[in-house]
């Protein structure tokens, strides 16, 4: 495997919430790779261990065994202070719930990404693929879930980052909102070369994804390269 | 991928510095309160420190500009130059050397006189027995011969015959003979030798005499102390005290100080018209005339006298208006201190005050040195003045440190200064705390938001600035526009204020350092550090607590159990506990309210007590104190009047580090009808003693205690036991059997100073009253009080009650915010807003009421506690007071103020949108 290949590692992760008799054990030795550039979705149902992964993988939660590997850097090794450096240069994040700033309007939300860069993507482009540049000066309040959502999309990549983490971005909006989405993401994927790993428990997402991990009780049941992958806009579900 | 398609773009500005603004305008309303209440308290406070500073230094220039003294004394007559010379020099009279010499000198004269008058008699009469036994002999010689010559001769021709030759003899032979054996016996060693002995037994009494009563002397004034000279230079500064009146205004009656021409001492700023050049015009002091409403043009009637008031001017020595220094309290509002031409002041009818004014040859370097000179300087005047020729007396000494006329306004300056500081800190202590919670509940509001940012690689310390941003540029903006204001509205303000109280010189607005400091920098510090912990304590959480909005640090387990009441009940107490921490700030709010309020009702309130009571608090209605108690022809003065019975009186120090407070003792008749004392007391020795209530009170002293009082110019200290507490609290007084008094002072067995009677004495010649003490002059400090504070209290109370409803619309807004989600909900669920603000509101409004209850109590507590510090640097006392009618406003002013807040909080939950529950939920 090329180091290419292997940009993003995992060996062996163990993770646990608790202790004693109500330890529960959440994720119990996982190994995968990722390569750089990939569109990565982590499949399983409730419970199975994929946001805690996504978390642990962001830097915002802390592993109990195994090792992370990014980029050649062990996420094990740092400290707070250098988590949250890494964070601010390498990660993009995008949740379910959209979380903006509600007093700032869609541009300042996404520049409160850019800032975070020092060589951030141009603004008003990214206004116009997320095809938001219309609706910049609105307030998220005026925005519906999916423009929300593309506002949050908008704020993790204007850094730019080398990976982006999404979870569940579609599970709060409906059937053609979801696909708008997802068509962003790829096109997002396409165009800046980014990492992509979003959890979801869509199964009909794996189609579109370069890779596919499926986790049921915090182990790794598949991890399948898709070769036939189909495009966003061909999903149905 | 294409890196060429990819365009770059610039790094933005911190978008979280725009959002400070946005927030400030999204929520106006809120930080439009906490501004103008920090502009008040900040322009206030800067207001009071600009003033102050500028007051203070205008008064310091003063003492140089103005020429003002460093003490003056007063004496019973026009001092000779000689004794001017002496008491100049600064040096302490050898009195011993003095006295003796003029005792010796005195005695010697009347010794020999009296040596010589015992000499003359003994000699005269050794002379005159000579003579007769000459005489008899030559007589009964002749009659030997008659007798032999058969002639008969009877004793009594015998006794007629020698008389006769005895004065024939003493015609002839006496003087020469007295003269001759005069100057025998004068020039003999006996003579001289008794003569020295006389003298020198007078000698010897002469100097015990001396050297007892020196001693005594010494001892009261600490004289063996040995110091280098204080020299001064002496300034007559005479003045003459008469009644004042002003035509036209028949209800008036004052009394006025009339100095003659200032020229090198003690001078004037006159702050309107001019100083007088005729005799019939007068400038008086400024403070007093807008008192008494006197305007330049009227005419003032000195005794009988009229003058017209040219001037208005405030005198360097007379900034506060002190008519004697123990007074307990200045009077602005009767008493007058004014300045005539050199013929104006000879118009006046009335004795001149041989009043002297000095300044140090060798100014002190500082307090403590100017109170050792005045100490060796006093030693200095009191010898001296003792060896006067003219047998002067001092009737006053006051050095200028210690005159109330000069110093009690720039203390007063200095208090308020450091009083409204505490007020400011405190306040914006509150105000931080406010924007604390607030920010605590925006945090929880937030947490998504920050858990997505600090996801995305936002650091704490970028947070923490941000959130810290508002109230820091709130405070800041508070505190420019507060500063401008202190420099402009509010100096003007206080300056009023302290004008309205004192005679104060004009003066120089001054940039001031401190001002800036305490109302800029203070206030930025405190509500930076008191955020900066709050805030950053809650930023400790890690991003995924915030995305997960686990924010408490120790999450409750289990729900607490609650009785069964009915569902609102429970569903009101569940609000209740939810909001715990804001309900203790909101009771921390209206404890600081409450307090403020405490002074703001109970000052008035109190003064105006004692106005009222202070008559029937009297033991006697009229007390007037003899100059004398024997007439011109030795007969004890009486009087007539019915009830009137005789009662000694003196004044003793208790001396402490704060305030050395004028006790009155008094003496009384076993059987008083004024002063009823427990019978069994008069059976007590001499060491027991009554003291007023207000002693009790004011020194916590208990019957049992031991108090210790002193002589004011004496080292000479008085301890007794307490037997008793008198129900007096006009003033601070010991009471105790009149003949125990005269046995204490030395005085003799029927001593008594005047005369105790609840009908006016009018029948004993003013002539033999040294003073007469009237309610009017008790409520004296009380009607000064309320004049120079009082008028402000009412508004006060407003400003109170503005600040009460700005709190409680502070923090009723952050409880209504924080359960914004839930409020939503149980619309949703269909309540009504009646029934939702029922269950949001009566929770408030129960803890606003019964926190009302404690923080009163709390208020008038701490209040009390900060009245009695109070007046330990005062003269006097009384209790802070506060009537149920007092606690009843209090609890109305705070509590129209959370209705009308209540009304507003209403409409907020009304507008809660149904949606918003939706929206947010996660």
């Amino acid at each position: 495997m090329t180091d290419t290949e292997k940009f993003l590692e995992v060996r062996g992760l163990q993770k646990s919430f608790g202790s004693g008799d109500t330890r529960q054990d959440v994720l119990r030795g996982l190994d995968f790779t990722v390569a750089k550039g990939e569109f990565c979705v982590l499949l399983g149902p409730s419970g199975s261990g994929k946001s805690t992964l996504l978390n642990i993988l962001g830097g915002i939660d802390s592993v109990d065994g195994g090792e992370i590997i990014i980029d050649g850097d062990k996420l094990a090794d740092m400290d707070e202070k250098s988590l949250t450096r890494y964070r601010r240069k390498h990660l993009g994040y995008v949740f379910q719930m959209y979380n903006l700033i509600p007093n700032l309007n869609v541009k300042e939300n996404i520049e409160t990404g850019a800032y975070l860069s020092d060589d951030p993507l141009d603004i008003d482009e990214l206004l116009k693929i997320l095809g938001l540049f219309e609706h910049r000066y609105k307030l998220p309040n005026q925005l519906s879930g999916g423009q929300q959502q593309r506002v949050s999309i908008g704020r993790a990549i204007v850094k730019n980052p080398d990976i982006l983490l999404c979870d569940e971005p579609t599970g709060a909006l409906d059937y053609n909102t979801s696909k708008e989405i997802l068509q962003l993401i790829e096109e997002v994927n396409q165009k800046y070369g980014n990492t992509i790993i979003m959890v979801t428990h869509n199964e009909a997402i794996k189609l579109m994804a370069d890779h596919v991990i499926k986790l049921r009780d915090g182990r790794i049941r598949h991890d399948d390269r898709n070769t036939s992958k189909i495009t966003a806009k061909e999903l149905e579900w | 991928m294409d890196e060429q398609t990819i365009k770059r773009g610039k790094r933005p500005k911190n978008p979280l510095n725009r959002r400070i603004w946005k927030d400030l305008r999204r929520d106006w309303k809120r930080y439009l309160m906490i501004f103008a209440m920090l502009v008040v308290t900040i322009g206030f406070v800067s207001g009071m420190y600009v003033s102050n500073n500028s007051m203070l230094h205008s008064l310091d220039d003063g003492v140089t500009k103005f020429h003002r003294e460093d003490g003056h004394f007063r004496l019973s007559g026009k001092a000779d130059a000689d004794t001017l010379k002496g008491i100049a020099s600064g040096e302490m009279a050898d009195v011993p050397a003095v006295f003796r010499e003029r005792a010796y000198e005195e005695a010697d004269t009347e010794v020999e006189d009296a040596v010589r008058d015992t000499v003359t008699g003994e000699v005269e009469q050794q002379v005159k027995d000579a003579i007769r036994t000459q005489v008899e002999a030559a007589v009964d010689a002749q009659l030997a011969q008659a007798a032999a010559m058969g002639v008969p001769v009877t004793d009594a021709d015998r006794e007629s015959a020698v008389e006769e030759a005895y004065q024939t003899a003493l015609d002839e032979n006496y003087d020469k003979a007295r003269s001759e054996a005069l100057e025998q016996a004068f020039d003999s060693d006996d003579y001289q030798g008794a003569l020295s002995d006389a003298i020198k037994e007078a000698h010897a009494e002469i100097d015990k005499e001396i050297d007892e009563k020196y001693q005594e002397l010494s001892d009261r004034f600490n004289l063996d102390e040995k110091f280098d000279p204080v020299p001064v230079t002496i300034y007559e500064l005479f003045y003459k005290d008469r009644d004042e009146t002003i035509p036209g205004k028949s209800g008036y009656k004052g009394g006025i100080r009339v100095y003659a021409p200032r020229e090198e001492i003690d001078l004037y700023d006159i702050l309107d018209g001019r100083a007088p050049e005729t005799e019939t015009e007068i400038i008086i002091d400024r403070m007093h005339a807008d008192n008494a409403s006197i305007q330049i043009g009227d005419t003032l009637t000195v005794g009988k006298v009229d003058y017209t008031v040219v001037g208005l001017a405030s005198f360097v020595d007379y900034t506060t208006l002190y008519e004697k220094n123990t007074d307990t309290m200045f009077d602005a509002l009767t008493f007058d201190v004014a300045m005539v031409t050199a013929e104006g002041f000879d118009r006046i009818h009335a004795n001149t005050r041989a009043n002297y004014a000095f300044t140090y040859d060798d100014p002190p370097a500082d307090a403590y040195e100017e109170k050792e000179m005045s100490e060796h300087f006093l030693k200095a005047f009191i010898t001296q003045t003792a060896i006067s020729e003219k047998e002067l007396e001092i009737e006053d000494y006051v050095p200028a440190y210690l005159n109330n006329a000069i110093t009690f306004a720039p203390n007063d300056l200095g208090s308020d200064k450091a009083m409204g500081g505490v007020l400011l800190y405190v306040l914006i202590g509150v105000m931080a705390f406010i924007f604390a919670v607030t920010i605590s509940t925006t945090l929880e509001q937030e947490a998504s938001v920050i858990g997505t940012l600090r996801a995305s690689g936002y650091t704490r310390g970028e947070l923490l600035r941000y959130y810290m941003g508002t109230p820091l540029l709130v405070v800041l903006l508070a505190a420019v526009v507060g500063n401008i204001l202190g420099y402009t509205v509010f100096k003007n303000v206080v300056v009023g204020m302290y004008y309205n109280s004192y005679s104060l010189p004009g003066y120089v607005t001054l940039w001031t350092p401190e001002a800036f400091i305490r109302t800029t920098i203070v206030p930025i510090v405190l509500m930076l550090v008191i955020n900066f912990f709050v805030i950053s304590s809650k930023l400790r959480l890690t991003p995924l607590q915030f995305l997960r909005h686990d924010l408490k640090k120790t999450r409750r387990k289990k729900a607490v159990r609650l009785p069964r009441f009915k569902f609102f009940g429970r569903f009101r107490l569940r609000v209740f506990l939810q909001n715990l921490p804001n309900y203790l700030m909101l009771f921390v709010g209206i404890t600081f309210v409450m307090l403020l309020l405490s002074m703001a009702v109970g000052m008035p309130e109190t003064l105006q007590f004692y106005q009222n009571r202070l008559p029937e608090m009297m033991f006697a209605e009229d007390q007037v104190i003899l100059s004398d108690t024997e007439d011109e022809d030795g007969e004890p003065i009486t009087t007539d009047t019915e009830g009137a019975e005789r009662y000694a009186v003196t004044s003793l120090e208790r001396q402490s580090d704060v305030y050395n407070e004028e006790i009155s003792v008094y003496g009384v008749q076993p059987d008083s009808a004024y002063v009823t004392l427990d019978a069994a007391f008069f059976d007590t020795d001499d060491s027991e003693v009554y003291i007023s209530q207000a002693y009790a009170e004011k020194f916590d002293v208990k019957a049992g205690d031991t108090i210790v009082l002193s002589e004011k110019y004496e080292h000479r200290d008085y301890t007794w036991k307490v037997y008793g507490i008198f129900d007096y609290s006009a003033g601070i007084a010991v009471f105790m059997d009149n003949a125990q008094f005269n046995r204490i002072f030395d005085k003799d067995e029927d001593y008594f100073s005047g005369y105790l009677s609840d009908v006016p004495i009018t029948d004993i010649d003013e002539q033999y009253i040294a003073a007469e003490i009237t309610s009017e002059d008790m409520t004296k400090l009380a009607r000064q009080l309320d004049h120079s504070m009082g008028a402000y209290m009412l508004y006060f109370q407003y400003a109170c009650m503005i600040v009460a409803a700005i709190l409680l619309y502070l923090l009723t807004k952050i409880i209504i915010e924080k359960n914004e989600r839930a409020i939503s909900m149980v619309k949703i669920l269909g309540y009504e807003t009646g029934e939702i603000a029922s269950l949001y509101l009566i929770p408030t409004a129960l803890v606003v009421f019964f926190s009302e209850f404690l923080a009163m109590y709390l208020g008038y507590t701490l209040m009390s506690v900060f009245w009695k510090a109070m007046m330990m640097s005062l003269g006097g006392w009384f209790a802070f007071v506060m009537s149920p009618e007092g606690f009843v406003r209090e609890f109305v002013l705070v509590f129209a103020a959370y209705l009308v807040i209540s009304i507003l909080d209403f409409l907020r939950i009304r507008r809660i949108p149904k949606v918003l529950a939706l929206k947010n939920m996660e």
